[in-house]
């Protein structure tokens, strides 16, 4: 328990200067395009939105869950592959396939979730990681022509084939907007809901959740279900945005990447995987001439942040914000007291969901 | 199965049992001193492997000065890789999920190292000379020289790392540290020092194992991949921490491989052992050693 009350990340109860923060913030990047027209960063930023929804997937199960699950690739690549087969061979429109894409991907994560129910920390990592390699395997080494191998997917429609080029790519920049606020929100909400609630506490004291009625087992598999849902929508958006989905989306090297972005920001927070993704994504796209300087500096940061910034930037803010608050409210003393110091109340309140006991989730409820 | 088919297959499971046996029992022991799956293991193989390229191929000198270079350079960046990725994080143990962090510093590592070799060497494969030339052939079998020194090397090395550890005091005092930390250290055991001793013997052990493989297949950035994957396979089926379970499990993946290779070819060996691990697991989820009260849930 002491683990968890000291667990650094969350960020505060979101306040209303907060809340007019994060919309300013979405209307400005909604508006972007409108104004800027270079094509090139804002395919960029289409694909870290894409990336960025899968590591909210990945963040919910990893952080949150706290389920070592290394097979996310693997199930955001089949959510890709199952939502381009139905564009390649049914008739169905595109936003259908993409919501199918996600409901295949769920049911894979759910049947992964199984044989992991015995298992816990790096048990688990191998299951889950031996599961993406063979996903992988399995994919290039496919003669049958479904999947098309190594070369990837025949070209798919997409989500818009009525539209010209550069309309396209606004409704795609709009679309992934669109999937990370909803994803974002959700995942945010789940995570203050009993069910999220129950689930940091299988993580930090499966001994307690399990005396509290709280169900390890049951619990592990709806997260893997809601993370691979929203998985396999990234991986249809991805196959709906490129037109095409290779094996080489899973692997060691952009499991790196992702896992580095999610460190970065913070595991286990809502805004850790927007702060990592966009950071990374920056950096990615700023060295994109040298890719071995690319993961030589990637790995470096990841190193760093890991060891000197434990709880990632998200962490580092939070401590940040706490040290100013606690600061001015000693400069300013027992004097005055007539303005409600709005930080303060940040400082007392930004690990109080770990306070909250767990005892309104049972089993039956 | 013809009697040249059961050759091949006892043959293929001596060789390959070895040489997993040899790049996996550092995993082991690290994991066993130190309570952290070390992710640079491959990165050690791969290092290996260019240090066999340069003083096989560019330099051309005697193989044994191969070796010996290998494990010591391969010595000196795990103690390196201990202390910046490990050092730095035991005043912290108790307040971080340990394991979880460790997991990702030593893989930090690795995608370090795997890069810097991408920088330096390019992204060509590179060729190593075996060690030794020529071979022979049993039943229709051919067996070079080269993978059954391979084997010889293997077992003889892990042969002195049980001697040093069941002989010597240093031995004597990583055993301890594994068996109970505060113990060990309450006993005047300088635990500073000893970790990055065995994440240096470790890496050395996968760095001589790297020169091996380099021949076998080529010595390249990525050529850290599989015996990493492979390791990891090796010690979960055998159970964490258990040197014994590595052992059988070495010789058992080996066989496994060995007789998917014989019997349905190269392409599916490495999917069908991933099926067996998985069923293992569910079945067996500390492994076939390990200590059933910390795989479970």
């Amino acid at each position: 328990m002491i683990a968890a009350a000291e667990r650094v990340g969350r960020l505060p109860r979101l306040s209303g200067s907060s809340w007019t923060g994060i919309v300013a913030l979405v209307a400005i990047l909604a508006v972007i395009p409108l104004f800027y027209s270079n094509d090139y960063i804002i395919t960029v930023m289409i694909t870290g939105g894409i990336v960025l929804v899968l590591n909210t997937s990945w963040n919910f199960v990893l952080g949150i869950a706290g389920v070592w699950n290394f097979g996310q690739l693997a199930i955001f690549a089949l959510g890709g592959y199952g939502a381009g087969l139905l564009m390649l061979h049914t008739g169905l429109p595109g936003w259908v396939c993409v919501i199918l894409g996600g409901v295949f991907a769920a049911g894979i994560s759910i049947l992964l979730a199984f044989p992991t129910l015995r298992l816990y920390g790096i048990y688990t990592s191998l299951l889950t990681f031996s599961f993406a390699a063979v996903v992988q395997f399995i994919i290039v080494n496919d003669g049958s022509g479904l999947t098309g191998g190594s070369f990837g997917l025949d070209t798919v429609d997409g989500l818009y084939p009525g539209l010209g080029a550069k309309a396209q790519i606004h409704a795609y920049y709009w679309t992934v907007l669109g999937v990370i606020v909803v994803a974002t929100f959700a995942v945010a909400r789940i995570r203050s809901s009993r069910l999220g609630i129950a689930l940091q506490t299988v993580r930090d004291a499966p001994g307690f959740a399990a005396a509290r009625g709280v169900n390890p087992l049951r619990y592990r598999v709806i997260a893997f279900a809601i993370s691979g849902f929203i998985a396999g929508i990234a991986g249809a958006l991805y196959v709906s945005f490129n037109q095409s989905i290779t094996p080489s989306v899973m692997g060691l090297t952009p499991m790196s990447i992702d896992v580095t972005m999610l460190v970065i920001g913070g595991l286990g927070t809502i805004a850790g995987p927007a702060l990592g993704t966009t950071l990374l994504t920056i950096v990615q796209t700023s060295l994109v001439g040298y890719p071995g300087i690319q993961l030589t500096i990637l790995g470096t940061i990841l190193l760093l942040i890991v060891v000197f910034v434990p709880g990632g930037l998200v962490g580092l803010i939070v401590r940040i914000k706490g040290r100013i608050s606690r600061w001015v409210s000693e400069g300013e003393g027992g004097g005055g007291g007539q303005e409600p110091l709005e930080p303060r109340t940040h400082a007392v309140t930004f690990d109080m969901p770990d306070e909250q006991p767990p005892e309104a989730t049972t089993p039956n409820a | 199965m013809s009697s040249s088919d059961l050759v091949a297959i006892v043959v293929t499971t001596i060789v390959f049992g070895s040489i997993y046996g040899l790049v996996s029992i550092g995993m082991t022991l690290i994991y066993g001193t130190l309570r952290i799956l070390d992710m640079s293991q491959g990165s050690m193989v791969m290092v290996g492997g260019f240090v066999g390229w340069g003083i096989l191929t560019v330099a051309t000198w005697n193989p044994v000065v191969a070796l010996l270079a290998a494990f010591a350079v391969t010595f000196v960046l795990g103690v390196f890789t201990e202390l910046i990725s490990v050092q730095p994080l035991m005043s912290r143990r108790g307040e971080i999920d340990f394991e979880m962090v460790t997991f990702i510093t030593t893989f930090a590592v690795a995608i370090v190292l795997a890069n810097l070799a991408l920088q330096i060497f390019g992204p060509f494969q590179k060729n190593v000379p075996p060690i030794i030339h020529g071979g022979i052939s049993i039943q229709g079998v051919h067996l070079d020289y080269h993978s059954m020194l391979m084997a010889v090397t293997s077992i003889l090395l892990m042969i002195g790392l049980g001697l040093f550890l069941s002989r010597t005091r240093w031995g004597f005092a990583i055993r301890a540290v594994a068996q109970d930390l505060d113990a060990a250290r309450l006993m005047g055991v300088p635990v500073g020092k000893l970790y990055p001793l065995t994440m240096g013997l470790a890496s050395a052990l996968a760095g001589v194992g790297g020169v091996f493989l380099g021949a076998l297949y080529f010595a390249s950035p990525t050529a850290g991949d599989l015996p990493l994957l492979t390791a990891l396979i090796v010690v979960i089926f055998g159970g964490l921490g258990s040197l014994k379970g590595t052992l059988y499990a070495a010789y058992i993946i080996g066989f496994i491989q060995a007789l998917a290779i014989v019997l349905v070819g190269t392409t599916w060996s490495l999917p069908i052992l991933y099926g067996v691990i998985l069923l293992v697991l569910v079945f067996r989820p500390y492994g076939l050693f390990g200590n059933p009260s910390e795989a479970r849930l």
